[in-house]
């Protein structure tokens, strides 16, 4: 038997995870006697740092050149072990990794002989694979020390001033003729009696001083290319003339829209049912006491969760699943400025607030316990039976089932009803199409790890701000803001980014440029260039995501992915197919 | 149904020291009452402050029963001063109901 190859094969026990179903030593045993195999062995754990350390011994001492690594599942250690193998001096893309665990001991219990059989089978693919590696080098980018921040909200602009900060160019584009967005329209805000025009004038002004900072209103993006830390941007302003920029990263700060009630939705269009805003507008900008519609207001009753946490109905084929987060809050502490209001006239206006659940956390509590010192009753309904709100005689009349008063039905005469509307994803139209920032179910643009990579999007060097992810409040927008600042600004500050060479490659020969790789790619990574005379495919490997769309469409076989290719896949069938004998 | 009374609700709301807001219906001060009266404070107070006079009314025995012995209100986790509510709710039916003066 001749060896072409030095590969060193680790069959982890993972406790008993997999040697309580498979016969590792058996895996190993056999293993050892094969072509290009030059050591076999098992750990009881191959992450744990001694048999880390083992391992690098044996690959130095025995110079291999290939690792195949038969442990759990991929997701959990391929950085582990590409990080060893290049401790080791082996390069870290030589190195296979076979998941024996969540693909063969754990479904697989019961029939030692046959999960043993089959983990042969899967380790021998992965020393095929191995066998045709070759050493791939990461490719760097250099990155331009600039950033487009897309929305000019309170998280946008806030995000632009700490970029700024860190001494990287910023600009900033706001599609409205204002910038502020919905802040700039909400008046007083609580917990802590903060102004919303005034925070937003504050950093305004701080985003026109500094000298980092570029503001643009009337302006959209419309197109993109490029990749991460160097991207070229088009920027339309006033919806006539072009702007080119270069950028290493986007920000995306696109906010909400308000939830838009359904007609008769809790009585929308009624005389007197008003969203939280409208009411809000009604109480801070009259000089007098509060009226409506020239009536002075003494009944109001606010409704909780209108548009969010619904449910499937015939009314409402497409819920809005999710709380909105800030909508308690907000209607707490418009009771509290209700009273205020009622003790600045000396009148009393009696609050209701029909409440499915109240979600003031964390420190928002006192907020809610405020409301409550002030005289704010409320009455919590079961979704399975809302409020409903009609006229009667000139005044609104609310009925709701008080569940603390044992499923009473009540009805409470109203001179306006305030509906507490939630927050849904923002229709951001050609933007969308630009950016391709994939989104959840919800609507609402979607981050790569929920707890882990809370502000990165899958699209490289794009991070994602505020409400555009989904309901926040204030604080927690501008948290969001700055985390998307401090991975933007790790990027760009560093100078360079390293990129997985496991990406697409086109052989020349072949290609007839046909377009159908191009169609194919959702990342935008193939590019049309003259290859002599001739009209080739190529790829932007900064681009490209190695995913292989492009692979099975093209007619002339000419595209592989560095890392699957075709002799590789090839070669891990055939030797799976090898019948096993076990040593 | 029982139509909300927002005049009643207002007069009380008049009265100082009249707090049952913060009650969060844990119903430790029915547990507690040494009287064992089928007297439930949180649901009395919520009646009370939605307006809801007949069903106060109807409670006039236990509310003029009570020894105000304040055992309920020293063990109420959200500070509601129950007795001092029964008090509160005492004046407002002797003015309303008996019209003493």
């Amino acid at each position: 038997m001749t060896n072409k190859r030095r590969i060193g094969v680790y069959v982890c026990h993972c406790g008993g995870n997999i040697s309580d179903h498979v016969d590792v030593k058996d895996v190993a045993r056999t293993l050892a006697g094969e072509a290009d195999v030059e050591v076999a062995r098992t750990h009881l754990f191959a992450c744990s740092d001694a048999s880390q350390q083992e391992m690098i011994d044996e690959i130095k001492d025995r110079k291999l050149d290939g690792l195949v690594i038969a442990s759990c599942s991929p997701k959990l250690h391929t950085f582990t072990f590409r990080a060893m193998a290049q401790r080791a001096g082996l390069n870290p893309y030589q190195y296979v990794h076979v998941n024996l665990r969540e693909q063969c001991s754990w479904v697989h219990g019961g029939d030692k002989a046959a999960a043993t059989a089959k983990g042969i089978n899967i380790v021998r693919a992965g020393v095929a694979k191995c066998a045709l590696t070759h050493p791939l080098t990461p490719l760097r980018i250099e990155t331009q020390p600039r950033v487009l921040v897309v929305g000019a909200g309170v998280a946008g602009m806030r995000a632009a001033i700490a970029l700024a900060e860190m001494g990287l160019s910023v600009f900033v584009i706001e599609r409205e003729n204002e910038p502020g967005g919905w802040t700039s329209q909400v008046g007083w805000m609580g917990p802590d009696h903060q102004h919303g025009p005034e925070v937003v004038a504050k950093l305004l002004k701080e985003v026109k001083n500094h000298e980092n900072v570029v503001l643009y209103t009337n302006a959209e993006l419309t197109a993109k290319s490029g990749h991460i830390g160097d991207f070229t941007v088009t920027i339309r302003l006033c919806g006539e003339k072009d702007l080119t920029l270069n950028v290493g990263a986007i920000v995306v700060a696109t906010g909400f829209t308000p939830y838009e009630p359904r007609d008769g939705e809790y009585g929308w269009g009624l005389p007197g049912v008003v969203t939280l805003k409208e009411f809000r507008q009604l109480l801070e900008e009259g000089d007098g006491p509060l009226t409506y519609r020239g009536v002075p207001v003494r009944d109001v009753g606010f409704i909780y969760c209108v548009g969010s946490r619904q449910t499937e109905s015939e009314d409402c084929p497409e819920p809005n699943t999710h709380c909105s987060r800030f909508c308690c809050m907000a209607t707490a502490f418009s009771g509290s400025l209700l009273h205020e209001h009622e003790k600045k006239f000396g009148r009393t206006i009696n609050q209701y607030h029909l409440y499915r659940d109240v979600r003031t956390y964390g420190r928002l509590e006192t907020v809610y316990a405020k409301a409550r010192a002030d005289g704010a009753l409320f009455l919590r309904w079961d979704p399975s039976d809302p409020p409903r709100v009609e006229q009667r005689n000139g005044r609104l009349a609310v009925k709701v089932k008080d569940t603390l008063l044992g499923d009473e039905e009540l009805e409470i005469g109203a001179d306006l009803v305030v509906l507490a509307t939630g927050m849904v994803p923002r229709k951001n139209g050609a933007l969308d199409d630009v950016l391709k920032i994939p989104k959840s179910k919800d609507g609402f643009y979607n981050e790569i790890h929920i707890k882990l990579r809370p502000v990165e999007t899958a699209i490289d060097g794009v991070c994602i701000a505020g409400t555009s992810q989904g309901p926040k409040n204030l604080a927690e927008s501008v948290a969001s803001s700055l985390a998307a600042v401090a991975r933007t600004g790790a990027l760009l500050k560093k100078g360079y980014v390293d990129l997985e060479p496991l990406v697409a490659k086109i052989d020349t020969s072949k290609c007839v440029w046909c377009n159908e790789c191009l169609k194919a790619c959702p990342y935008g990574a193939i590019e049309r260039v003259l290859y002599g005379d001739k009209e080739v495919a190529t790829v932007i490997e900064s681009s490209c995501k190695g995913e292989g769309a492009c692979v099975p469409i093209c007619p002339q076989d000419a595209i592989v992915i560095e890392g699957y290719r075709d002799d590789q896949i090839v070669a891990m069938i055939d030797a799976s197919l090898k019948e096993t004998v076990p040593a | 149904m029982i139509r909300v009374s927002s005049d009643l609700a207002a007069r009380l709301k008049k009265e100082e020291g009249f707090n049952a807001g913060s009650c969060f219906h844990c119903g430790t001060c029915t547990a507690l009452c040494p009287l064992g009266y089928k007297i439930l404070p949180r649901k009395l107070f919520r009646e009370a402050m939605l307006g809801l006079g007949d069903e106060v009314r109807a409670s006039i025995p236990q509310i003029f029963s009570c020894l105000l012995c304040r055992m309920c209100e020293a063990n109420c986790p959200q500070g509601v001063r129950i007795a001092e509510n029964m008090r509160t709710l005492r004046c407002l039916i002797t003015r309303e109901d008996f019209d003493l003066t």
